[in-house]
Order: C-alpha cells, then sequence, then structure tokens
C-alpha cells in the first residue's frame, strides 16, 4: 500500500485558509451588528455563529478548489 | 434555626414575593388580591391558625388539604362528603379532623373558620350560600355557579355580607401570569388587538365507575345537571385571563358545540368553538376539544408588536431588537430564500409562522402546566390562593376583585354556552352586570 504524505506546507495553507474564512465570517458578523445596532459584544458572544459560518465558507471553498482541479485535469489530458 | 424561625421560613414560602418580581409593588394595582398575600400580611397574622372544614374530599379537595398541611397558618379541623371513599381517603390525610356526611353539619361546626368547597359544579351555590351565612368564610373551587341567577345570588349575598369569598382561580396567583399582564400593560406587545385560548386534550373525561348508580356523582362533569362541561370546566381560567388583561369584558359571544367523538351518553359538548368580542371589535377566540392533544394548553395575548404566551410564561416580539445581529441575518436570508415559490405559474409566498425567538417573562424557573391533569398542576397558584384564603380567615379581611373577577368569567361561559345551545349571538345580559365590570 503507498503511503499517503501530507506536507507541511499544504497544512499551512489549509490553516490560513482556514483564517481567513473565520475572518471572513467575523466581518459579516461585524456587518450584521452594525446593521441591526447591536452591542459590540456580540463579536465575541456570537462566536458560535461565526465558527459554524467560517466552516461553511471552508467547506464552499473547498468544493470550488475541487471543480477547477477538475476541470484543469480534463483540459490538461485533451 | 429555632422553631419559630421556621415557621416564619414555612409561612414565607407561601406569601408572594414581590420584591423579587419586575413590576414590584406596582403589580398590587394591577391585581389587588394579591394584598392578601404580601410579607406584611404573612407577618400580621403570625402565631394563628385557621381552622378548616373540606367540603368534598374527591381529587381537587385531597389536593388542597396536601397544599393546607404544608401552611403553618392551617388546620384542617372538618372533613365531609358523601361518598365513602373518598371521605376515609381525606380521614387518612387528616386523622384528627371530624368527619361528616352532611355539609351542615359541617358547617354548625364552632371548631371552622373557613370552609373550602371543592364538589360538583352544580352544588356550588347552595353551598356557598349557606356557609356564608352560617357566618364562616368561603373558598370555592371555580367556577362560581352552574347559572347566571345563582351567580347573582351569590354575589349579592357576599356584597352584603362581611365574610370573605375566594374562588380558585389559581392564575391570578401564578408569577407568570401575574408578571405578563402587568408587561402587557406597560406596552410589551403594544397594543392588544386579540386572545387566542385553546385548552385539547385527548381523554374521555370519564372515571371508573364501581357500581352504576355512582354513574352522575363520580361522573358529574358530563351531565348538564351538575357541569357547564369545558366552558365551566376549562374555559372558566382562561377567559378570567383575559379579562384581567383587558380590563374590560366581551360584550357578546357566538359559538358552536357539539358532540364529536365521545358519543357515550354525555350531556355536555366534546368539542367548543366560541368568539367572544369586546366593544371595540377585539375578539377572544376561544376553542377546546378532548380527542386531539396536538395544540396542548395556551393562553396566547396578541399585541401589535409581539405575542405573550402565558401558559409558558414566554413573549416573542415581531421585531425582536433583542435577537443577535447575526440570528437576524440568518432569518432574513433563510426568508429570502423560501420567500417566492414558484408553483403551477405564478410564485406565491408559504405564510409559515416565522420561528419567533421567546424570551421568559419571569427569571429563574417556573411551573409551566401542560393541561393534561384534571386535577392540577404543582405551584401553579392554587397554594397561593388558599394561603391567602387562610389568612382572611385570621384577619377577617376580604380579598379585593376576587368574586369580581370570578362572576365575570362564569358569566362568559355561561353566555358561551346559551350561545352554542341557542345557535346565535348573545349580549351580554344588562340584568347580571355589575358596578366593577366595564365594556
Ligand atoms: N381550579 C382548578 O384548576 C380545578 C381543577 C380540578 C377541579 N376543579 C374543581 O373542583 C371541583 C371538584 O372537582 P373534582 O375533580 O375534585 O371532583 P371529584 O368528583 O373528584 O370530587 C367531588 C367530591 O364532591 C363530593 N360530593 C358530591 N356531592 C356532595 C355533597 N352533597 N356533599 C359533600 N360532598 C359531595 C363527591 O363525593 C366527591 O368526592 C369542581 O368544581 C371542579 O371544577 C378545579
Amino acid at each position: 500500500m503507498k503511503d499517503f504524505v501530507i506536507q507541511g506546507k499544504v497544512v499551512r495553507r489549509e490553516l490560513y485558509l482556514l483564517l481567513g474564512c473565520l475572518v471572513a465570517a467575523e466581518l459579516v458578523n461585524t456587518a450584521a451588528i452594525l446593521h441591526w445596532g447591536r452591542p459590540v459584544l456580540e463579536l465575541l458572544t456570537q462566536l458560535g455563529y461565526v465558527v459554524v459560518l467560517a466552516l461553511l465558507f471552508y467547506i464552499v471553498l473547498l468544493l470550488v478548489r475541487g471543480l477547477v482541479w477538475i476541470i484543469y485535469k480534463i483540459f490538461k489530458i485533451k | 434555626m429555632n422553631e419559630k424561625e421556621q415557621m416564619d421560613l414555612g409561612r414565607r414560602k407561601f406569601c408572594l414575593d414581590l420584591g423579587r418580581m419586575t413590576g414590584g409593588l406596582a403589580l398590587l394595582s394591577a391585581a389587588p388580591w394579591l394584598k392578601a398575600c404580601t410579607d406584611e400580611k404573612v407577618t400580621a397574622t403570625q402565631g394563628e391558625t385557621a381552622r378548616i372544614g373540606m367540603v368534598g374530599t374527591g381529587s381537587r379537595g385531597r389536593y388542597h388539604i396536601h397544599n393546607l398541611l404544608a401552611l403553618p397558618h392551617a388546620r384542617v379541623t372538618a372533613l365531609c362528603d358523601i361518598y365513602p371513599p373518598n371521605l376515609e381517603a381525606a380521614q387518612a390525610l387528616c386523622p384528627g379532623a371530624r368527619a361528616y356526611t352532611d355539609y351542615r353539619r359541617l358547617l354548625d361546626d364552632p371548631e371552622v373558620d373557613g370552609v373550602v368547597i371543592s364538589t360538583p359544579l352544580g352544588l356550588h351555590a347552595d353551598m356557598t350560600l349557606a356557609a356564608l351565612s352560617a357566618g364562616k368564610h368561603v373558598f370555592c373551587e371555580k367556577a362560581m355557579a352552574l347559572t347566571m341567577e345563582q351567580c347573582k345570588e351569590v354575589y349579592d349575598a357576599y356584597q352584603a355580607g362581611d365574610r370573605a369569598l375566594y374562588y380558585c382561580m389559581q392564575r391570578m396567583y401564578d408569577p407568570k401570569y401575574i408578571e405578563g399582564v402587568q408587561r402587557i400593560k406597560d406596552g410589551l406587545i403594544g397594543d392588544v388587538v386579540g386572545m387566542r385560548c385553546h385548552w385539547f386534550r385527548n381523554a374521555d373525561w370519564r372515571r371508573p365507575v364501581p357500581s352504576p348508580e355512582l354513574e352522575r356523582l363520580i361522573n358529574w362533569r358530563l351531565y348538564q345537571e351538575f357541569s357547564g362541561g369545558l366552558m365551566t370546566e376549562l374555559a372558566t381560567h382562561q377567559l378570567e385571563v383575559c379579562n384581567w388583561v383587558a380590563g374590560r369584558l366581551p360584550s357578546e359571544a357566538v359559538g358552536m358545540g357539539d358532540i364529536v367523538y365521545w358519543k357515550d351518553g354525555r350531556e355536555v359538548y366534546d368539542s367548543v368553538n366560541v368568539t367572544y368580542r369586546f366593544s371595540d371589535g377585539r375578539k377572544i377566540a376561544y376553542e377546546s376539544l378532548i380527542s386531539n392533544k396536538y395544540n396542548g394548553m395556551e393562553d396566547q395575548i396578541l399585541g401589535k408588536g409581539g405575542t405573550v404566551d402565558l401558559t409558558k410564561g414566554v413573549y416573542y416580539l415581531e421585531e425582536d431588537t433583542e435577537i443577535s445581529g447575526m440570528r437576524r441575518l440568518m432569518d432574513s436570508i433563510r426568508q429570502g430564500v423560501f420567500a417566492a415559490v414558484p408553483t403551477a405559474g405564478p410564485s406565491w409566498r408559504p405564510e409559515y409562522r416565522n420561528e419567533y425567538v421567546p424570551h421568559p417573562l419571569v427569571q429563574g424557573s417556573v411551573s409551566v402546566n401542560g393541561g393534561q391533569s384534571m386535577v392540577a398542576a404543582d405551584h401553579d397558584g392554587s397554594d397561593l390562593v388558599m394561603s391567602a384564603f387562610c389568612i382572611s380567615c385570621i384577619s377577617g379581611e376580604k380579598a379585593e376583585n376576587v368574586v369580581e373577577e370570578a362572576y365575570g368569567s362564569t358569566l362568559l361561559c355561561l353566555l358561551g354556552n346559551q350561545a352554542m345551545a341557542e345557535g346565535r349571538t348573545v349580549r351580554f345580559p344588562e340584568e347580571y352586570k355589575i358596578p366593577y365590570m366595564k365594556f
């Protein structure tokens, strides 16, 4: 059986992406806070929602990247 | 803790802690009957005991005995019932109490200051009148009486005398209702535009009968000679709350009642829908059905800005500023996604109920009665009414507005029954209006 080797730089890239998603989700939270005039404390109290949203962003990103990769492979074979 | 302190603590459990409630002392103006169970009243009667005689020791009577046994300022001295098994069960709870089978003998007993009447509705009026004229203070189960004439007779006798009279309308003493009504009056949900109350059960209301001649004594709820059916048994409580919230009574009623499922020889409806209309057009939609319990029991007060469900002790706001920004964002995305559903050409918007966020009316735990028990829920206010009654037995003071509230709600139940029986809109009869009532 062949071993899969996940390189350190791949892990680092994914972590950066996840962090980016977290920042984007917290930005959405900030926009919602500003829009509905909610207390700033919600930046912290709504972290649960923020994490879920970040994961959602990450999954969407994963799907998009997968799609791009498939399209790239198809064209390369041709 | 010494014995005196223990007794003090015991008493305090049975007075309303107004200080802990948002409305504080202001609650006393919206619910003046609470004056009988304040801390001061409890302290003023310290060291004294009300001697109580029980008339009717069936399921509700024995529930009251349990509450009385927990009260430091009460002692059950006499018991009366015509059905031996129920009398014996009560004697087992109160071994020192004298037992009677004729309530008039109990009323002659000088060791009785106050009488608790928990008998079938058809007997309430005669027993209450006899007890008042015997000089006893009276605590009677709801509803007030079986007919409007009887209600008026009892009301007049009470007004003319100096004895206290209580009705067990426990919602009036339930903290979540008290707080809820006060907050509605303070504008929590804006203008009250309507009320929706219902009580659904899936049970036949029957009790097992050991011998056929006992049918009417045991299953009295099913026969018109003793009972006004779902309206007097269930709706009384809920209509009282509506009157309390509105600060007035509806002036007319229209409704339909039927025996839909339990066609077992009963004489009262097992399905009722009654609409009451206030003079300004607002309505109470009342519904009760005992062959499906999906909707349970709810007392909903509908306001332009929100809804209060007093049964659960929660409120919902139409524009909920208490919801976090993230939550509102997600709600609006969801509403956007599901807003337009194309079906067969033109699009339509399914108006499902929004997912409102419940906010509690009272901090801390509240007891919520699912409405399925025929006897009672724990700590639903019944213990407080009983405590207030015992304090009145000691102090001799009448309770404010309790009889008036019971009179109003009982008359509305009877009006609903009349509207259903006659199949027409009936107006609140002039001859039964009392000065307390506003329309
Ligand atoms: N406030 C509430 O939430 C609530 C709840 C349940 C019942 N109730 C009310 O309590 C009352 C009693 O209901 P219940 O469920 O206990 O009924 P029940 O049938 O269990 O008890 C009634 C008792 O009265 C006795 N009785 C009948 N005729 C009598 C007479 N002439 N003298 C003495 N005793 C007599 C019966 O033998 C029986 O023991 C009813 O008015 C009912 O509406 C109120």
